[in-house]
């Protein structure tokens, strides 16, 4: 480890799953001009990030996210919340980069620029949540990985983790460097205030390119392409039971669904 | 297209089965072979029930077992080397998934998760996969192959095809390198309940106003012969029901045949879980609650009131 604990925190800007509709009559979701906003677990991770420098003196959190020039909504956000240093990497052509062009972005990017002891992202992105981001960066840059982190101390040399699974907590740790992944259930993110907000819209993003990062073109060519996204049409009667009173309407349910046959 | 090697892996033996199953049904030609990875650590019967599922080979790895996501990924590192197959299945637990990414990462592949219906096409292969919160369903083509990918539980596996021989390796891996060390399993609390197998589910949401009132939901459930299942801040967050209970995005997917949610919004998050419940009955105080237009029956009322009724009802 550096002297000064190095933090890395990825933040993604991404479709705000409550705005997004689809079209009528073709049940497609447009996701290119669907609102967008920070994705919840990564202000979690910022969170928890900032928790942990605040314990450690000198220790510095970096916020960086991959995407186009509205991705600076989501490291102000970050620098809201209290992260040091703000990130964006981008291209014309973000819009293309698939999980693995954004693991590799933030896997250069980390070498690039100083590297890290901890990086911390979301374990799933709101409107993708596919959990894939955090492992790739591991896998790619060999280092540890501890996914699904509900409880988060730091040592001298590494993390002990609480990994949340289906059925158990188990107790982990590893050395750095190593990145975490982190759910809504680690903490609540505080809310950012007045002056906050004012400073973190006048902190200056370190604004960066693939080409800066040595990473070409080519190793960003998607090889994962979404064709479409529509919102599943589940028929469903919408039967209203009404009644006078309360066992009446449980009587009118019964019947319905007695007709149904789903009762024991 | 001929003579791919598809090979399925999951730690849930149940789960990777099914992936067997599923491959043997998807696979493209008679030239195809579905391969299953037994990695140290499984259950002693796990190569045999593989074979029964359809596998035509197996795939074992030797070494020192590891719960490590790095030394897993070694050990199917190992295999997909050995085997250069086409496609990689992973069951899509949360093991399976941080699996999947790392072996993706570390072998620059492309890589799905969540995915509940898969195509080999000559152009891609399709998946299908939740995205938006459950809001929507994506079909992404992944365009290079090999191709990694985390498959959900109960993604329509059908019946097992049998094979005639079996293909048996072993892949000695001197040295796992695990980049974690396991201090502590905790089993979680409850954790015995296994929702995504009732039939029937009485789910409760926070139009609950405090635990004892429980009790009430749990006379409902018993007298549907019914499993109680609850939205996120129930067990997250007051803690009231252990996260066995918990349906939705980030908890469980139901597929019951009666699903009642009562007192429950209908927060997409949440929807996801339980979708493809087969009836949907909704009792909620407000008739614009969005879990309305999920529902088949829908109850406009108190639930302190109308829950007592429906007790008596079925009971
Ligand atoms: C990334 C992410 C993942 C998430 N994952 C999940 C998940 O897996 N599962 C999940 O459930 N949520 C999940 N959530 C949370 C989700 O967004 C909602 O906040 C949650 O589902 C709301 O739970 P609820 O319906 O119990 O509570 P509320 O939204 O507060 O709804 C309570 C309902 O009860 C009704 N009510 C109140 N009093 C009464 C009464 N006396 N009688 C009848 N009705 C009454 C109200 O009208 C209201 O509709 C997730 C959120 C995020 C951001
Ligand atoms: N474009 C991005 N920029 C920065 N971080 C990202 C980006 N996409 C994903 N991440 C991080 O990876 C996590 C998991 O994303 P996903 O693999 O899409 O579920 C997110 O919570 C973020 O921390």
């Amino acid at each position: 480890m550096a002297e000064k604990l190095r933090i890395w925190v990825a933040v993604k800007h991404g479709v705000d799953v409550n705005l997004a509709r689809a079209d009528r009559a073709t049940g497609l979701v447009k996701l290119d001009s669907a609102p967008r906003r920070t994705s919840d677990f990564d202000k979690n991770a910022v969170e928890e990030a900032v928790r942990l420098r605040d314990k450690r003196p000198g220790a510095v959190v970096t916020a960086i996210s991959v995407g186009g020039p509205a991705a600076r909504e989501a490291l102000r956000d970050a620098v809201a919340i209290g992260a040091d240093e703000a990130v964006l990497v981008t291209a014309p052509n973000f819009a293309e980069w698939d999980t693995r062009a954004v693991a590799r972005l933030l896997a250069a990017a980390s070498r690039a620029l100083g590297g890290f002891d901890l990086f911390v992202l979301g374990e799933g992105s709101t409107d993708h949540f596919a959990g894939l981001v955090g492992p790739r960066l591991a896998g790619e840059l060999g280092c540890a990985d501890i996914a699904y982190v509900r409880r988060l101390t730091v040592e001298a040399d590494g993390v002990v983790a609480e990994k949340d699974l289906e059925k158990e907590v188990e107790t982990v740790r590893a050395r750095f460097p190593v990145v975490l992944t982190v759910g809504q259930e680690i903490n609540t993110p505080r809310l950012p205030t007045f002056m906050s907000n004012l400073k973190a819209s006048k902190k200056e993003v370190r604004v960066v390119s693939p080409a800066d990062l040595s990473v070409a073109a080519e190793a960003l060519a998607p090889v994962v392409v979404t064709e479409r996204v529509a919102v599943p049409e589940v028929p469903r009667k919408q039967v209203t039971i009404s009644g006078a009173s309360p066992d009446e309407l449980a009587a009118r349910l019964k019947d319905a669904l007695r007709a149904e046959g789903v009762l024991p | 297209m001929s003579d791919e090697v598809v090979l399925c892996y999951s730690e849930e033996t149940g789960l990777a089965e099914e992936l067997v199953r599923l491959a043997r049904a998807a696979a493209p030609s008679d030239g195809s072979r579905v391969r299953a990875v037994v990695l140290p650590g499984a259950p002693a019967d796990a190569a045999d029930r593989l074979v029964a599922a359809g596998a035509h080979g197996i795939d074992a790895v030797t070494g020192a077992a590891s719960p490590d996501p790095a030394a897993t990924s070694d050990g199917l590192r190992a295999v997909v080397v050995a085997t250069a197959p086409t496609l990689v299945l992973i069951g899509s637990t949360k093991r399976g998934r941080e699996v999947t990414g790392r072996l993706a990462g570390a072998l620059d592949l492309p890589a799905a998760t969540g995915v509940t219906a898969l195509r080999l096409d000559p152009d891609g292969i399709r998946v299908d996969r939740e995205a938006l919160s459950g809001n929507a369903v994506a079909v992404e083509r992944i365009v290079r192959r090999p191709a990694v990918v985390a498959v959900m539980a109960g993604s329509g596996a059908p019946t097992a095809t049998a094979v005639t021989s079996v293909d048996r390796r072993t892949h000695p891996v001197a040295a796992f390198e695990a980049k974690t060390e396991r201090s502590e399993v905790r089993p979680k609390a409850g954790g015995q309940l296994e929702i995504e197998k009732a039939d029937r589910i009485v789910t409760i949401g926070r139009g609950l106003k405090k635990k004892e009132d429980l009790a009430i939901i749990e006379a409902l459930a018993k007298a549907l012969s019914a499993e109680v299942g609850c939205t996120r801040p129930l067990a997250a967050e007051s803690g009231w029901l252990s996260d066995d209970h918990w349906i939705g995005l980030t908890g469980h997917r139901v597929r019951p045949k009666l699903y009642v949610a009562i007192g429950v919004s209908g927060a997409v998050q949440h929807l996801v879980g339980m979708r493809s419940s087969k009836v949907v009955v909704a009792v909620n105080k407000d008739p614009n609650a969005p879990i309305f237009a999920q529902a088949d029956y829908r109850i406009t009322g108190d639930l302190y009131q109308v829950v007592p009724a429906l007790v008596k009802a079925f009971a």
